[in-house]
């Protein structure tokens, strides 16, 4: 059972009132491996997560948790990181957290031990008995983040969990996901930042407009966007980029040149004319395409 | 259930680990001791006498108005008029009202000022000019003709304003000339005061098996528990609209809807908070218990006692009943709006009608006190929201049929079922819109969506 999906959600749809804000969405999301859910504001990504989590239910679809429909069992093997996130303003540190425990059905003893051992981690043990006004927000927010590993989850949502973070921080925290990760739990984090994206996701679902744009393994999506993309530095030979068959633009940077291959062009044909032409060519290399690069090109479409 | 217990105990935490709950807690019944301390405290401190001069041609009134003011007549007639307000007066009240007026009967320092025929206008200009010297405070004119009706007693004086000293001069002033208009008339004070001594009037209630009952302490009584009632549920239903508000504002809201269902969470708010106003309304009760206890084991108050009304255990089984009906009713009303609103100070505004509410109950109370057995005492003592005030008062002033009480815990409930049931919709919506303050309309969306 280890590749059955521990989150799967079939044709899933959302309205409130005239406005549709997911609109029969599947996807699934696979243990051990860290799940990118993108989109722009106001996608639906809040609204699917709402409805993965049980605050919302779809109006049509399914939402299956380790092969179990949504219930209130359910919900606590789910921790959530919610995009507004937030603390009791004037309680102790250790009471929120003990507090958040028991909702998710953690006993004392065992939420106490757990609480010293997430705060010694984060470095906030002498932080314990303070109350929520007296941290800073990158405090608080690694606060927010021991509230939602607190109970164990299997299942880990984060909603933008790097924003406000310093990048030492940001370091840090990708470190314990990583455990997580090992310990073949499931990590689906929701993002703007694409760079965080291609680094951390193994699987990348980006939605627009309520609809699902393109899925699948990083790799995948990157592949069946294919290679078009060549960066160049040469000298002499720049007629061959004239070649219309082939190129479509250059663009000359600073040191380099950004080739934009016509569609079904191959790389390698440039690469034999450029010889054949008597340039001397220092780099050719095929550019991946970012996903920041396929995130606008979406996007905007 | 664990969640349930973890809601409730986290809401009572929060509001009795609160310094405001310690200081709210013994404040009241400390304010209630300050108001039966304080008066006494002022009334013994001493002013500055009165220098009043006396103008009496006659000769006869003014004796019988220095006479009237020394300091055991003061302090007789203060003694009189108090037993007369209050039906019932402790030795320590006495003993104040005694000192007291003791203290004041040296606030009058006389004068005679001897006319020796001079014109009135004459000896006013003399006394006016000691008054602006500071020598004198005022001055009396004592008319010759002062038997007759339409005299006129000149009293001039820079203290007008004391109405204390003003009163209580005027009073001896009155009791001088009547007395010597009575010696006038060859009637002897004694009498007087035997022929116009008001008549023993003997007043007790009765109930319905005929037994007596002192309506002045069911008065007073009624009029407490009501008053408490009331407090009560108005500070801790915006104790629950606040904690409302704050989940929201913080955005808590989202993490907990994650966690736990919402209508466990608003129950868990909703039965949290009113414990802790039960313990608060639990040491208000106890202390007033000590206090009673304490008197009681005083012998001069001990006659205080029999007049308290008598409470049975069962009418304290029906007051917690009706208060917890009440609490739930405004808990789940103030629950809704702060559910709604995006700021406490935006909650504060809405409250108005659930307070409006109370407050009625508790007008409709003195209603119930005058006559617990009218029609309308009846209606109000079953309509929901007002019951959970009027009835505790009805049933102390008079219990009423076993079967009225129980059709009132009926229609109360069932309110709370629609309340609660309502509340909770509003709350899973509302508690995660932000932003801005809903409208009538789209709240009404929310109940109707599943």
């Amino acid at each position: 059972m280890i590749d059955s999906p521990s989150l799967r959600v079939e044709h899933v749809s959302k309205r409130f009132g005239e406005f549709t804000a997911v609109d029969d969405l599947s996807f699934e999301v696979r243990p051990g491996r860290v799940f990118g859910f993108l989109g722009p504001n106001g996608a639906g990504k809040t609204t699917t997560i709402r409805m993965i989590v049980g605050i919302t239910a779809p109006d049509s679809g399914t939402v299956e948790l380790f092969g179990q429909h949504m219930s209130a069992e359910m919900q606590d093997r789910i921790g959530y990181l919610p995009e507004e996130r937030g603390l009791y303003k004037k309680m102790k540190i250790v009471d929120q957290l003990r507090y958040f425990a028991a909702l998710k059905n953690v006993s004392g003893a065992e939420a106490d031990k757990r609480i010293d051992f997430w705060l010694d981690r984060m470095k906030l043990s002498e932080w314990k008995s303070k109350k929520t006004t007296d941290l800073s927000k990158g405090m608080q927010q690694k606060i927010q983040f021991i509230s939602t590993v607190l109970h164990d989850p299997d299942l880990l949502i984060l909603d933008e969990p790097f924003s406000g973070l310093d990048p030492v921080n940001v370091e840090f925290m990708i470190e314990v996901l990583a455990e997580f990760k090992t310990k073949e739990k499931t990590i689906m984090f929701s993002t703007h930042q694409m760079e965080t994206a291609e680094r951390l996701c193994n699987d990348i679902l980006l939605i627009n407009k309520s609809k699902k744009v393109i899925g699948g393994s990083l790799r995948e999506v990157k592949e069946s966007y294919g290679t078009n993309l060549i960066a160049l530095r040469m000298t002499g030979g720049e007629s061959v980029l004239d070649d219309k068959s082939i190129v479509t633009k250059a663009i000359v940077h600073a040191d380099e040149i950004e080739v934009h291959l016509t569609d079904g062009a191959d790389p390698q044909l440039l690469l034999r004319r450029l010889v054949e032409s008597g340039s001397t060519i220092s780099k050719f290399e095929e550019i991946e395409p970012s996903l920041n690069d396929i995130f606008i090109e979406k996007v905007s479409a | 259930m664990r969640k349930f217990l973890a809601v409730v105990k986290h809401e009572y935490k929060k509001i009795v680990l609160k310094w405001a709950f310690l200081i709210g807690t013994l404040l009241l019944p400390l304010i209630a001791s300050l108001f039966a301390v304080v008066p006494a405290i002022i009334f013994s401190l001493k002013g500055e006498p009165t220098r009043i001069a006396i103008v009496d041609a006659s000769g006869k009134i003014a004796p019988r108005i220095e006479r009237n003011l020394t300091a055991e007549k003061i302090a007789a007639k203060a003694e009189k008029s108090a037993r007369d307000s209050m039906s019932n007066i402790s030795l320590t009240q006495q003993d104040q009202i005694k000192r007291g007026s003791e203290q004041m009967g040296s606030f009058f320092v006389f004068s005679n000022f001897d006319p020796a025929g001079r014109s009135l206008d004459d000896i006013r200009g003399d006394l006016m000019g000691k008054i602006s010297q500071g020598v004198l405070d005022g001055y009396l004119i004592v008319p010759e003709n002062y038997g007759s009706p339409d005299a006129i007693f000149e009293f001039r004086s820079r203290k007008a304003g004391d109405f204390v000293s003003g009163g209580s001069f005027r009073d001896a002033v009155n009791d001088a000339v009547r007395s010597q208009r009575l010696a006038d008339a060859n009637i002897s004070e004694k009498t007087l005061r035997e022929l116009s001594q008001n008549v023993n009037f003997d007043e007790k209630g009765l109930d319905e098996k005929g037994a007596e009952r002192d309506s002045d302490g069911v008065m007073a009584a009624s009029f407490v528990i009501g008053l408490m009632i009331y407090i009560t549920l108005a500070i801790y239903g915006q104790a629950i609209m606040a904690a409302v508000v704050e989940e929201k504002e913080t955005r808590i809201a989202e993490i907990l809807f994650s966690s736990a269902r919402p209508f466990t969470l608003m129950l868990g708010k909703l039965v949290g908070v009113g414990l802790a106003g039960l313990t608060q309304l639990g040491i208000w009760i106890g202390s007033v218990l000590v206090i009673l206890a304490v008197i009681a084991s005083q012998t001069g108050m001990a006659e205080l006692l029999p007049k308290m009304p008598v409470i049975t255990p069962l009418m304290v089984v029906f007051f917690f009943v009706f208060f917890i009906l009440g609490y739930f009713i405004y808990a789940s009303i103030f629950a809704l709006i702060g559910s709604i609103v995006t700021t406490v100070q935006e909650g504060g505004q809405f409250a108005f009608p659930p307070i409006m509410l109370m407050l009625i109950g508790f007008y409709f109370s003195f209603v119930v006190i005058r006559d617990p057995n009218s029609s309308l005492s009846f209606w109000v003592s079953i309509a929901p929201f007002l019951a959970p005030i009027t009835m505790p008062v009805r049933i102390l002033a008079e219990m009423p049929p076993f079967w009225q009480i129980a059709l009132s815990v009926l229609v109360n409930g069932a309110a709370i079922a629609g309340l609660v049931w309502l509340a909770a919709r509003v709350y899973r919506t509302g508690m995660l819109m932000y932003g801005k303050r809903a409208t009538i309309p789209e709240v009404w969306k929310w109940i109707r969506a599943s």
